[in-house]
């Protein structure tokens, strides 16, 4: 996490791209270090003491816990529980024989295709309805509104809503689908099987998507609108536009959304966990949800907490991979 | 000068921070229950009639009994504290939390002193080595003798001697019926559920039955994996073909064997045949509650909460035509000639952390009174724990004395401390059996799924029973 928090906040407030007039402005010069910057260490410490306090100590304990025998006879001693060396992280990841491994790999692979599908679903729906309202037309502000509204209701509420929705016999999306438009002949089960998956994708999209639009809307609001009506008399059509001005100016926004977005994805919890109860079931289980079940209702902490440093490592070299792709256009912003 | 600011600053941040923490942690100690006054005579005096209680105060957990879980508690402790001078503080703790609180305070040490307890997690909580061995107090509340086995069984620990936890109130499951969909199919009440093929044999009778008073009715409907119960629900079928949870010396997982495959696959062959309501499994074992009470099932496995429920106008969900016809018959009986069902319920525990330990017995202690097991078992829709109020209770209605039958041969799990983890890990295999049997698994539904799903229940049973403290 908190190389996440250093990323976002040196990229700036989330408007592309800076006046031109603050684009050369330079460093502060290295100065004496401590004695001068006394005041904004004395300033940074208690948010400091804080997150070290809240945060970073107990990621530690966690990692230490991940090489520790775990178990309902041990986790009463926790810290003082038998090491096991790399036995923990052995079982997850190769050995066929544990029935947490095979439940690792189901959790891990629809935890893939969960962050996947609900981020590509995010951004590029929520891009789409940003061009859409970035439009003007009557009633623009009250759909602006109404658009915003899924953000507001909280995870648990999705969850429980989407749950009753979902519902195969007297659910209105089965309603819809079958009785009042008769898109499809027989109801679809979508609360057990290989549906499941959809169940939690499609609110998670329908939540997270205003959220993106909101940020895509603001940084469509600040593209210079001279330069679509210089390329309009060039002969640019609205497509070409798009692909030359509007895309890569708002690439800075995208790419921290992309960021955000996977890392919130790749840890979803409530969703599944509300929607489909503690075993959310093979289709539908993620890691999370996953970790949670081993560790709090079966005891396994160290296998939780070897599992949560396993997620940490691919969420910290997605960070890179991420880096790696992007660092250009967050520079550019400077 | 910018000097003094920046160590003021610092202070008052490190005053906040310390602040904070001690915030934190302080939340767990709201339900602590360490009253100064009380630590005095706790330890000390020896017999329980020469002590003077006044003024002593007992925490006690309970869990969401019924539809007022406080107050009713509360009302059942008037006498008590008026009589004793012990001051109760009964704090409710929901059953969706309750595992993760009494598991940490019985790890802390920071805890009440008194709590309930489902009566399957008494090994585990036992083996944390957080609670008192009751075993030299028991005589005063009659023991062993004062109850059924099988609920007597619940407060013992395999392979641990002592007595964890005291039977409070319980629970087993029976056969809920609507009787005008029995008239209308033709089948005579009295015989429908007396063994597993008769009950095989009604269902399929219901089958002709598909609605009353314009409303769809299906033979048979139980939930799935949603159900955090689905095991008591199926283990009764597995235990009539001859089958067991574990082996007899509890070291393997026994729920692969040809009985128990044959027992799931009893329930499971219900879906394909069309006498089960698939859609069920979407739902959560209160969900299917209300939808045998709405009128949309005929055939229901449930507990007796459901019974004392009838009569209450502020329950909505039942519809008029299932309110006026709701039958109660006794699980049925299978090959083996035995009937069994899953006698559950709660168990009263108390903290060894606890400073007034003889003030909490006497709370225990007058909730095993005959009387008050009856009051508070009656408010709650449950039935005691001791079997002469049980007897009481089942004279009362036909329908309570299916469940005091069910009660007297009713069996619970094994009681060891990993039974809580394999009861999950079954839940979920369950589970995936009866979605598949339902069509909507990944997987075609057939005896061998039920026996490959059961191999994967039993595996992850017995990794779960080779976990050691080393």
């Amino acid at each position: 996490m908190a190389s996440i928090d250093t990323v976002t906040t040196s990229t700036g407030p989330a408007v592309p791209p800076d006046p031109p007039a603050q684009a050369g402005r330079a460093r502060p010069r290295r100065g004496h270090g401590w004695r001068r910057d006394r005041f904004a260490y004395a300033l940074i410490a208690p948010a400091v003491l804080f997150m070290v306090a809240i945060h970073l100590l107990p990621t530690i304990g966690g990692g230490v816990l991940a090489f520790k025998n775990l178990n309902t006879f041990t986790f009463s001693q926790l810290f003082g529980a038998p090491w096991a060396g790399l036995r923990n992280f052995e079982a997850i990841l190769f050995d066929d024989a544990n029935p947490l491994h095979n439940g690792f790999l189901t959790a891990a692979g629809n935890t893939a295709v969960y962050t996947v599908v609900t981020v590509a679903g995010v951004l590029i729906g929520g891009l789409l309805v940003a061009l859409l309202l970035n439009r003007s037309f009557p009633g623009q502000r009250i759909v602006r509104t109404l658009m915003l509204a899924p953000w507001v209701v909280p995870s648990f509420v999705v969850a429980v809503l989407w749950g009753f929705m979902w519902q195969s016999d007297v659910g209105i999306v089965n309603k819809v689908l079958v009785d009042y438009t008769g898109l499809l002949d027989e109801r679809p089960v979508w609360l057990l099987g290989p549906n499941s998956l959809w169940a939690i994708i499609i609110p998670s999209i329908w939540r997270g998507l205003p959220f993106c639009m909101l940020i895509f809307l603001a940084g469509l609001q600040a593209v210079p609108k001279e330069l679509h009506e210089a390329a309009a008399i060039d002969g640019a059509g609205p497509v070409r536009r798009f692909f030359y001005i509007t895309l890569p100016l708002l690439r800075p926004l995208i790419a921290v959304q992309l960021l955000i977005q996977v890392i919130y994805a790749a840890y979803q919890f409530t969703i599944p966990w509300i929607m489909l109860g503690t075993n959310p079931g093979e289709h539908a289980d993620l890691l999370m949800t996953l970790i949670v079940r081993q560790s709090f209702s079966n005891n396994l902490f160290g296998f939780g907490a070897a599992a949560s440093v396993i997620v940490m490592a691919a969420m910290a070299l997605w960070v890179v991979v991420w880096l790696a792709a992007f660092r250009r256009d967050l520079e550019a912003q400077r | 000068m910018r000097r003094s600011v920046a160590l003021a600053l610092t202070a008052i941040a490190a005053v906040l921070v310390a602040l904070a923490l001690g915030a934190c942690g302080g939340s767990d100690d709201d339900n602590s229950s360490t009253g100064s006054t009380a630590e005095s005579a706790s330890t000390g005096s020896a017999t329980a009639e020469a002590q003077s209680f006044d003024g002593q105060k007992v925490t006690f957990w309970i869990m969401n009994n019924g539809p007022h879980p406080v107050e009713d508690t509360e009302k059942i402790l008037e006498p008590f504290e008026q009589e004793t001078g012990i001051d109760v503080d009964v704090q409710l703790v929901g059953w969706d939390v309750q595992f993760d609180r009494i598991r940490n305070a019985a790890v802390s040490g920071e805890g009440p002193d008194v709590t309930q307890a489902g009566t399957t997690q008494v090994p585990f909580f036992a083996a944390l080595g957080g609670f008192e061995d009751l075993s030299s107090r028991v005589a005063d509340i009659g023991g062993e003798s004062a109850y059924a086995p099988g609920i007597w069984g619940t407060s013992q620990v395999v392979g641990q001697d002592g007595v964890w936890g005291i039977p409070w109130f319980t629970e087993a499951r029976t056969i809920y019926y609507r009787s005008d969909a029995l008239e209308e199919a033709g089948v005579d009440p009295a015989t429908a559920f007396t063994d597993l093929e008769s009950m095989r044999a009604t269902l399929e009778a219901l089958k002709s039955v598909e609605e009353i008073g314009g409303k769809k009715i299906m033979p048979f409907g139980m939930p799935g994996k949603k159900a955090f119960d689905l095991v008591h629900n199926v283990m009764p079928f597995v235990w009539d073909e001859g089958g067991q949870e574990l082996t007899d010396d509890n070291t393997k997982s026994a729920i692969n064997s040809p009985e128990a495959v044959r027992g799931v696959k009893y329930i499971a062959d219900l879906f394909p045949d069309g006498l089960a309501d698939p859609s069920m499994l979407e739902r959560d074992g209160t969900q299917v509650e209300n939808q045998f009470k709405g009128g949309r099932l005929a055939v229901w496995i449930g507990g007796p909460w459901v019974l004392s429920s009838i009569d209450r106008e502020d329950d909505t969900n039942w519809s008029d035509a299932a309110r006026n016809n709701t039958g109660v018959a006794p699980m049925p009986k299978g090959p083996t000639g035995e009937a069994n069902t899953f006698v559950g319920g709660s168990n009263l525990m108390m903290f060894k952390s606890s400073d007034v330990k003889d003030a909490a017995w006497e709370l225990i202690k007058y909730l095993s009174q005959d009387e008050v097991q009856k009051e508070y078992a009656e408010l709650l829709g449950m039935f005691p724990a001791r079997l002469a109020p049980q007897e009481q209770l089942g004279q009362q209605s036909e329908d309570l004395a299916a469940f005091y039958e069910a009660i007297q041969t009713g069996r619970s799990y094994a009681a060891i401390p990993q039974w809580g983890q394999i009861e999950n890990a079954y839940k979920t295999r369950f589970g995936n059996i009866l979605d598949a049997a339902a069509g909507l698994g990944g997987e075609e539904y057939s005896e061998a799924v039920v026996q490959s799903q059961l191999d994967e229940a039993a595996k992850e049973a017995d990794a779960l029973l080779a976990q050691t403290a080393g």
